[in-house]
């Protein structure tokens, strides 16, 4: 029997069973094959010469950051700008900030996938590799700001050399497992939903060197009906998890701050607080990420769709405006409260010192995400990604505000001060931007960036459906 | 068509002399592939694998495959972790080394500050549980597989649905299934044998 490709025929138009249409997965009526074509181009290309620019840039930031790391480790902590009465400064602050852009990659694989959200199919893969690497971002600051690194192993949940266990009832040990657990399951989220495309590498691989690491990692999947059966049941345990633990992990870190009684930390809404802003930053990171690689590979217009991008905008404005809320909230509850050190706290970050990054915060973050109520700027992509990397901006400046301003004036005048950053403070946080964007571009050259089993599974005419070909009792079953 | 002429040229996979080690096929539809599986059941084969680029609705019931005791595990995973987690915290709390702070219970009745750790734990166990199950359930990791014999199938398989009914089924006969295959609509049957080992 000869073999055309009746895959492709089976794309063509079967009745409309949706009463209300959803927009297509994929554009240009592209089949199952033109997906795998256009992912894997992207990996087995020849290296372009953007990518060894752009990855000496970044790899060179990383170094430059690295070695700063080390200096402050065989210096110590005074190398930073952080001292009495803000003894958390860049260091919590870039923390909290990578953290919480990790958060909203979990949540666009996680929280869409169990909601049934089918236009993030084509960006969870990339938002959840965003996470792994901005966890390792974050994961840097807590080991080394303890200042003496040797002692980190005071964090673990083994007795001290004076038999002293750590301290279980303090956030800041919550965190230490928050973070943890964070890291590990999202990686695991992360890898295992790529075990079936590291296959299909495997199989198109055409060097010994390829066939082998791809053959390596992808442990031997073949794809079989037994195969497919358990990994689906795992998508949907570990979508579960990861969606409880987001939850989970934002509000321990921001539990760090709330549970102490300093005024501008001390409230119950921080979780929240946090949280929003999480997926406010994250669903900017994104759009900051995948507009470029968009640009740069043409083959992607068709699978990250405008309308997609019109959603993840719509999520930005939605996130804004809770974090808008939140503001509001916090300065009506200072005010509220008639609670003297919180009024001064608030009126110190907006008239003091602090004064400057509270207000870039504010004046971005309330006004930016609003443009998106408006369809011609979410439609407007290079307005858009300039629009995501000022509420990056903005939120980093929020992080600041929240950890520096409260720490540098709480209740005795006497205790009062500043903070300024030094140069290995900058050096630092630029060099966690460039470990960030240097997997980033590893991630983009050496793994599918798209999760092409799961499109797909959701491509029209891939399932077998009652009334279409086959009148027979197995397609029956299917429903 | 006679069955003695399908059986002289079925294509052969692997090497001729070694012994056969399953029937491949390839189906161009999921369709396809699903109506083959309710056919060879009637036909009382039980001894065969489908193999698919993305889950296909449908297949693992066509397969009669038991639901993924997956998420069995992974219960017992959490359930283990929760009771790891309060007493990797409360025996050092209460017993070992009591750290009082403020004169604050440090017993059951502190309980809320033990959950954070124990649900991040649970959480972290019950993936780790999650897909290692998932790994080992599925037979992996597992680098060889007599089906890499099979050109076709180990160089694109995203290139269709194939299936492979062993040889040490019960009901297993080349040219009968060949002969049934034909009819099911599948191309590119082949005898895939098992590869010569390099020692040889």
């Amino acid at each position: 029997m000869s073999t055309p490709s009746i895959i492709t025929a089976t794309e063509t138009e079967r009745p409309d069973l949706h009463v209300l249409e959803r927009p297509p997965q994929v554009l240009n009526n592209r089949g199952p094959l033109w997906v795998t074509d256009a992912v894997c181009s992207i990996v087995e290309g020849k290296t372009p010469l953007w990518w060894y620019a752009a990855i000496a840039f970044t790899g060179t930031l990383a170094a430059i950051g690295g070695a700063c790391i080390l200096y402050m480790i065989c210096t110590g902590v005074g190398v930073w700008g952080s001292n009495s009465p803000c003894f958390w400064a860049w260091d919590i602050t870039n923390f909290i900030f990578w953290v919480s852009m990790a958060h909203a990659g979990s949540l666009i694989s996680a929280l869409l996938f169990l909601t049934r959200q089918r236009w993030s199919l084509s960006i969870s893969r990339a938002a959840e590799a965003m996470t792994v690497f901005a966890i390792i971002c974050a994961g840097v600051y807590p080991a080394i700001h303890i200042g003496r690194v040797w002692f980190v192993w005071f964090l673990f949940p083994v007795p001290n050399s004076y038999g002293m266990w750590p301290n279980f009832s303090s956030p800041l040990l919550w965190d230490v497992f928050a973070v943890t657990s964070y890291l590990t399951v999202s990686s695991l989220f992360w890898f295992a939903g790529m075990i079936p495309d590291l296959a299909v590498l495997r199989d198109r691989a055409t060097t010994k060197v390829r066939k082998f690491a791809y053959g390596i990692v992808s442990l031997g999947w073949l794809g079989t009906a037994r195969q497919w059966r358990h990994y689906e049941m795992m998508y949907v345990l570990l979508a579960g998890l990861t969606s409880v633990l987001v939850v989970t992990v934002t509000t321990i870190v921001a539990s760090d701050c709330a549970t102490s009684v300093i005024p501008g930390w001390h409230a119950t809404i921080f979780p929240f607080y946090f949280m929003v802003g999480a997926v406010y930053s994250g669903s900017a990171a994104i759009l900051t990420l995948l507009l470029p690689l968009r640009l740069i590979y043409p083959q992607l217009r068709d699978l990250i769709t405008p309308s997609q991008l019109d959603k993840v905008c719509k999520l930005l404005l939605m996130m804004g405006s809770c974090v808008a809320y939140v503001y509001v909230f916090e300065l009506f509850n200072a005010w509220y409260s008639a609670n003297p050190f919180e009024r001064g706290a608030f009126w110190e970050r907006f008239t003091g010192s602090s004064a400057w990054y509270a207000i870039t915060c504010l004046s971005i973050n309330l006004t930016v995400p609003q443009l998106f109520w408006f369809k011609a700027v979410r439609r407007c992509l290079p307005l858009v990604f300039i629009l995501a990397i000022l509420c990056n901006v903005g939120m980093w400046f929020e992080r600041f505000m929240i950890v520096t301003s409260t720490l540098t004036h709480d209740f005795l005048p006497s205790s009062w001060g500043n903070f300024h950053p030094t140069i290995v403070d900058i050096l630092t946080a630029t060099g966690t931007l460039g470990i960030f964007f240097t997997l980033f571009l590893l991630f983009i050259r050496f793994v599918p960036i798209m999760s092409m089993n799961e499109l797909k599974a959701v491509l029209p005419g891939t399932q077998p459906h009652a009334g279409v070909g086959h009148s027979n009792h197995s397609t029956e079953e299917t429903h | 068509m006679s069955i003695h002429f399908q059986g002289h040229h079925l294509p052969v996979a692997g090497s001729k002399e070694e012994p056969l080690y399953a029937l491949g096929a390839r189906f161009e539809t999921p369709e396809a592939l699903v109506h083959a599986v309710d056919r060879l059941r009637d036909k009382g084969v039980s001894l065969y694998e489908c193999f698919t680029p993305y889950p296909i609705h449908g297949l693992a019931e066509a397969m009669k495959l038991p639901k993924s005791i997956l998420s069995l595990l992974v219960l017992g995973g959490g359930v283990s972790a929760v009771l790891i987690a309060l007493s990797m915290q409360l025996i050092p709390s209460c017993i070992i080394y009591p750290l009082v702070v403020d004169g604050k219970p440090l017993n059951l009745l502190a309980l809320p500050q033990y959950v954070p750790i124990v649900v991040a734990l649970t959480l972290m166990i019950g993936a780790i549980t999650a897909v290692t199950g998932m790994i080992l359930l599925g037979g992996m990791p597992r680098w060889n597989n007599p089906m890499f014999a099979w050109d076709l199938f180990a160089k694109d398989a995203s290139r269709g649905f194939f299936i492979a009914i062993e040889a040490r089924d019960r009901n297993f006969s080349t040219s009968a299934l060949t002969e049934l295959l034909h009819e099911l609509g599948a191309g590119d049957i082949t005898a895939i044998h098992q590869e010569a080992s390099e020692e040889k």
